[in-house]
């Protein structure tokens, strides 16, 4: 074609409906007074009207129904523009029956581009409509979106309930560890050494499951978006301390080697201190609970000047490679189903994991079944750069 | 080579024609009112596009990319964001497309469509400038990023290829998404370009 047009000659026609059927799609050829000029044999199979029946009459005459919308397409098709009719704005272009399985729909559902035809002095002669059958693909994107939208609808009921039931837990359960502390201070009567070490008991329980509790209500808050990061200027290493003080206790009980590698200065940070405390807190206890006999390492590190690395190495049991990566799911424990179950609700990891993303860091593992684990959080030093992006 | 202020205002003036004509056609066919912001234009030669387009670097971006050749040739592309395109796919169709906010085949398409009509429009208003017909390819749409973008509008150009970047935003259901059109031609087309403006403007 002269001039560096774009498109096809008239006379390229017949090949375009030939092409058409080898590439199963309906072409459909049409001159400038809209005059049907092609019909390939798939629009023939497609529609039941043969091509030497629809061939020289009128496109309006053979779809007396045709939306003004398309018309206009192809009225702006002839006169030189390309054209597309998505399945989803226009549904179809052409009255065809739905294929068999899809009785349901009224009617194929077509995915069409319009091209312009040129003759040979460059002028628009008309135009040819590639119309493609979409029908089955659209009906597997509307039972995806069915099932996904299910998916979600259940993924929130879930939230708002443990969301719910852990808040209607959490306040008599504080009050319980609060009143047995009353009671073992002697704030109403002396009482005796046994019942003083129980009441000391109901008190950890307590403590326990008030920790559990918060674990599912963080992961609640954060699957459904609703988790808030509140920033504050923190020293990490003080932050990592304060975490080691708290899990000193049960290392201590399990009989562990605790090794401590923190850089000698303090580390400033920009960051949400009560969610990276739960963070060192959450990796440390699972240290703890799969490690059986050796030791946990602690060790802080600055990768570079914008973050920092915690890595929590432990001797434990280790995760084969098909767990590695869920036991970032929520519920999950790698071992759930051996002969040793652990405590705990499975939580743990997925609420750190995306606590860490939160932050606008990540949490990662490597690991070797029997031999013992390594988890790494890298976390932003700064993290109003979050809120910036 | 370069237009004068007022010739780019003549292009301007043109490109705001063909964006309301195409907020026309879109709203038409979606039965929602679409409005499309005045666009900014910004001239300047295709290996300059990135400093242009900062905001857009880091991300994937939603690209409809034709050809067109007569009277003018070159390229021109649509660049939505994502996840904007997603969002403006979805609510051109009434959540049926894109549901889970990721560009579907369905949706890929509408915005194919969206591309299409936008960008059929401004390069219509060139054509009827210069009297002359422009035609164009099917539209290719494309997730990429810009570098990725860019280097496929820097290749086989033997001649000094220029870009007139138009800034806008399709606005609907109080939601505003930014698009950006990239007219990458050469030198040649360019000064047809400015000879027609100059000639609109006299």
């Amino acid at each position: 074609m002269a001039d560096g047009q774009i498109g096809f000659t008239s006379d390229r026609t017949a090949a375009l409906l030939e092409v058409g059927d080898i590439l199963d799609i309906g072409v459909m050829a049409l001159d400038r007074s809209l005059t049907i000029t092609g019909w390939n044999a798939w629009l023939e199979n497609a529609t039941g009207k043969r091509a030497e029946d629809v061939v020289g009459r009128a496109l309006l005459e053979v779809e007396p129904q045709m939306r003004a919308i398309a018309r206009s397409a192809i009225e702006q098709a002839v006169n030189g523009s390309t054209m597309i009719l998505s399945q989803r704005l226009h549904g179809f272009l052409l009255e065809i029956p739905a294929p068999a399985g899809y009785e349901h729909l009224t009617h194929m559902q077509q995915s069409v581009r319009i091209l312009p035809l040129y003759d040979d002095s460059d002028a628009a002669s008309g135009a040819v409509a590639f119309i493609q059958d979409v029908t089955e693909r659209v009906a597997h994107e509307k039972e995806l979106r069915i099932a996904v939208e299910m998916s979600q609808s259940a993924n929130r009921a879930k939230s708002d309930f443990l969301a719910a039931m852990s808040h209607e837990l959490r306040t008599p359960i504080g009050a319980m560890s609060s009143y047995a502390g009353l009671l073992a201070d002697g704030l109403f009567g002396p009482v005796g050494e046994q019942q003083h070490k129980q009441l000391l008991r109901i008190k950890t329980i307590a403590g326990h499951l008030l920790g559990i509790v918060e674990q599912i209500l963080t992961a609640a808050r954060v699957e459904a978006g609703r988790e808030q990061v509140t920033l504050s200027n923190v020293d990490g290493i003080s932050l990592v301390r304060d975490a080691i003080l708290a899990i000193e206790p049960q290392v201590a009980e399990k009989g562990l080697v605790l090794t401590v590698e923190l850089p000698a200065g303090p580390i400033a940070m920009h960051t949400d201190e009560v969610k990276v405390r739960q963070i060192v807190i959450n990796l440390l206890g699972n240290a703890v609970k799969f490690t059986s006999a050796g030791s946990i390492t602690i060790r802080v590190e600055q990768p570079d000047a914008a973050s920092v690395a915690l890595h929590i190495a432990d001797t434990g049991i280790g995760i084969g490679p098909h767990d590695i990566e869920r036991i970032f799911e929520p519920f999950v424990q790698a071992n759930r189903s051996s002969n040793r179950p652990h405590e705990g609700t499975g939580l743990g990891l997925s609420v750190s994991r995306e606590l860490a993303r939160l932050l606008g860091g990540d949490l990662t593992v490597k690991s070797e079944f029997g031999v013992g684990s390594v988890f790494t959080a890298v976390l932003p030093v700064d993290g109003s750069m979050l809120e910036s992006a | 080579m370069n237009l004068d202020d007022f010739e780019s205002d003549a292009l301007a003036e043109l490109f705001n024609v063909g964006l309301h004509r195409a907020a026309a056609s879109l709203s038409e066919i979606t039965g929602q009112r679409i409005i499309v912001d005045m666009p900014r234009l910004v001239i300047c030669l295709t290996e300059d596009i990135e400093k242009q387009l900062p905001n857009l670097f880091g991300g994937e971006i939603a690209t409809v990319h034709q050809v067109f050749g007569g009277a003018v040739a070159g390229d021109a592309v649509l660049l939505i964001e994502q996840d904007k395109a997603a969002t403006l796919a979805k609510l051109m169709t009434a959540g049926e497309a894109a549901p889970s906010g990721r560009l579907d085949q369905s949706a890929r398409e509408v915005l194919a469509e969206i591309g299409n009509i936008v960008l059929g429009a401004c390069l219509s208003s060139f054509g009827d400038m210069l009297q002359m017909p422009v035609s164009f390819s099917i539209p290719r749409i494309h997730i990429e990023s810009l570098p990725n973008i860019l280097r496929s509008l820097l290749v086989d150009s033997d001649e000094v290829q220029y870009a007139v970047i138009v800034a806008t935003q399709f606005r609907l259901s109080e939601v505003a998404a930014d698009g950006f059109m990239i007219i990458a031609v050469g030198a040649k087309s360019l000064a047809k370009i400015s000879k027609a403006l100059a000639d609109r403007i006299a």
